[in-house]
């Protein structure tokens, strides 16, 4: 049986947000390697740590958005829900390895060593290894409903997992330099903030981009199996009956 | 039944059977004392290295009992189809997950309770003054690995690939607890200060609370109709 109807055009707004994601990126890269001034400490190191901090805090964001549509497919039943849940899992599993290159890269020539066990970096990368394992369970099980309801339950275990590793890697032992926007004030120079406050909007455009797609992806996916579970019980129980 | 009388009736289960059969006993004590001889070898022969790192190491011999156990637990009602017959029974999911939780955590306090002094023969370490507080530091260190292993080994259960999946996926979650039981431990044992512990068990116990209570809430929804 040959499929040949095409795959649906991207819709017109998607492609609208794309092309303000990527001219903003451009301008954010602007931002970070051209406009914003070598740090004091760290000279031109410090550009690095735009694109660090923006990856890392939405690969963070997209976890918990993939525990809170798990919880929400438990609820409701709906495949879509389900859909979403991955689409935010995988964004979540890129710019977790995105966090973790750019960290090791941006810790050895400021603290000198590519790998620290340092509390952020050790929660990034079980974190990291929480999604393989999410993506190894959705993998094993064929069944759309089972396999929804057993990721939910993995990401929700995730989600949990969160606080404690944090809290168990910062008292382990921590290089990691403390949040720069503290709640108390404000250390960084106003135009480096606003360059890594750009930058961080520009990460969060890009995860709406990704998984925006990634949604629609997920939709076709659904209406495809539906489509072929109707093929397979329609016509072929009906020759059934009539041989 | 009350609810709780099928919390006892099933660990009650679990633990008859493995007293008669014996078969996680035989592999859990061996596997970890193999454990801990093949980690003695593998740090060598350095006195004080080996003192430093007892606790770490009984740990994660621990940590891998507790796989054994959980899998097994799953395993033996499975072939029989007998986990089918539990999950008819008239009481709810959550009890036959407490049931299971009970007796893995039993079985493997009381594993930590032998392969402890093990450790500190082996690796030449001593129980000071808060030598008591091992026995708690135990409990609740076998009660966070029990806890996500039984729930995973529930999930996994039905899959394929379930014996390297089950580590692969419990192991990143435990996390904590094998910081918290290890620090704990060596605080105890090495350093001689009981009152560092203070900080890790409260940890532990944070993380036992609120596992228990997620995982007991939403077990129902892993086990296969």
């Amino acid at each position: 049986m040959t499929d040949t109807h095409q795959a649906p055009r991207r819709p017109l707004w998607w492609r609208a947000l794309a092309l303000v994601t990527l001219v903003l990126f451009l301008v954010g890269a602007y931002l970070a390697l051209v406009v914003s001034p070598p740090d004091v400490n760290q000279g031109q190191l410090i550009r690095m740590m735009y694109a660090h901090v923006s990856v890392a805090w939405v690969c963070f964001v997209a976890v918990l958005v993939t525990a809170a549509y798990g919880m929400l497919f438990l609820l409701r039943g709906n495949g879509i829900d389900d859909a979403r849940a991955v689409a935010n899992a995988e964004v979540a599993i890129f710019f977790a390895g995105l966090t973790l290159v750019s960290g090791m890269t941006y810790s050895k020539p400021t603290l000198n060593t590519y790998w620290t066990w340092d509390a952020k970096l050790t929660l990034t990368a079980l974190m990291f290894a929480l999604l393989v394992g999410y993506f190894v369970v959705r993998g094993l099980i064929d069944d759309p409903t089972r396999r929804g309801r057993v990721s939910a339950v993995v990401s929700m275990i995730v989600a949990a997992s969160l606080p404690f590793n944090y809290l168990a890697a910062a008292w382990f032992r921590t290089l990691h330099p403390t949040l720069s926007v503290a709640v108390t004030g404000v250390h960084v120079a106003p135009t480096m903030l606003f360059v890594l406050v750009f930058n961080a909007g520009v990460a969060a455009l890009i995860y709406l981009t990704f998984v925006s797609e990634r949604v629609r992806i997920g939709k076709l996916e659904m209406a495809r199996h539906e489509e072929r579970e109707r093929r397979e019980s329609g016509p072929g129980s009906k020759e059934v009956v009539r041989v | 039944m009350s609810d709780l009388a099928a919390v006892l009736a099933v660990a009650r289960k679990d633990l008859l059977q493995e007293a008669r059969g014996r078969a996680v006993t035989v592999a859990t004590v061996f596997f970890s004392a193999v454990t801990l001889v093949m980690m003695a070898f593998a740090i060598g022969q350095d006195s004080q290295l080996l003192q430093r790192s007892a606790p770490g190491v009984l740990w994660v011999a621990l940590a891998f009992a507790g796989v054994i156990t959980a899998a097994q637990s799953f395993q033996s009602d499975l072939e029989e189809g007998a986990f089918d017959q539990l999950l008819l029974y008239p009481v709810p999911r959550a009890s036959v997950f407490l049931g299971k939780l009970l007796a893995n955590w039993l079985y493997l306090t009381a594993l930590g309770l032998v392969m402890t002094p093990v450790t500190l023969v082996l690796y030449g370490a001593h129980a000071g003054a808060g030598a008591w507080l091992l026995p708690p530091t135990l409990a609740l260190g076998s009660l966070g690995f029990a806890l996500v292993a039984t729930f995973y080994a529930a999930l996994t259960a039905n899959l394929r690939a379930r014996e390297a999946l089950l580590p692969v996926l419990m192991f990143p979650v435990v996390v904590p607890v094998l910081l918290g039981s290890v620090r704990a431990s060596e605080a105890i044992v090495q350093l001689g200060n009981p009152s560092l512990a203070g900080g890790w068990l409260q940890l532990l116990s944070g993380f036992d609370l609120v596992y228990l209570v997620i995982c007991t809430a939403i077990f129902h929804l892993v086990v296969e109709e």
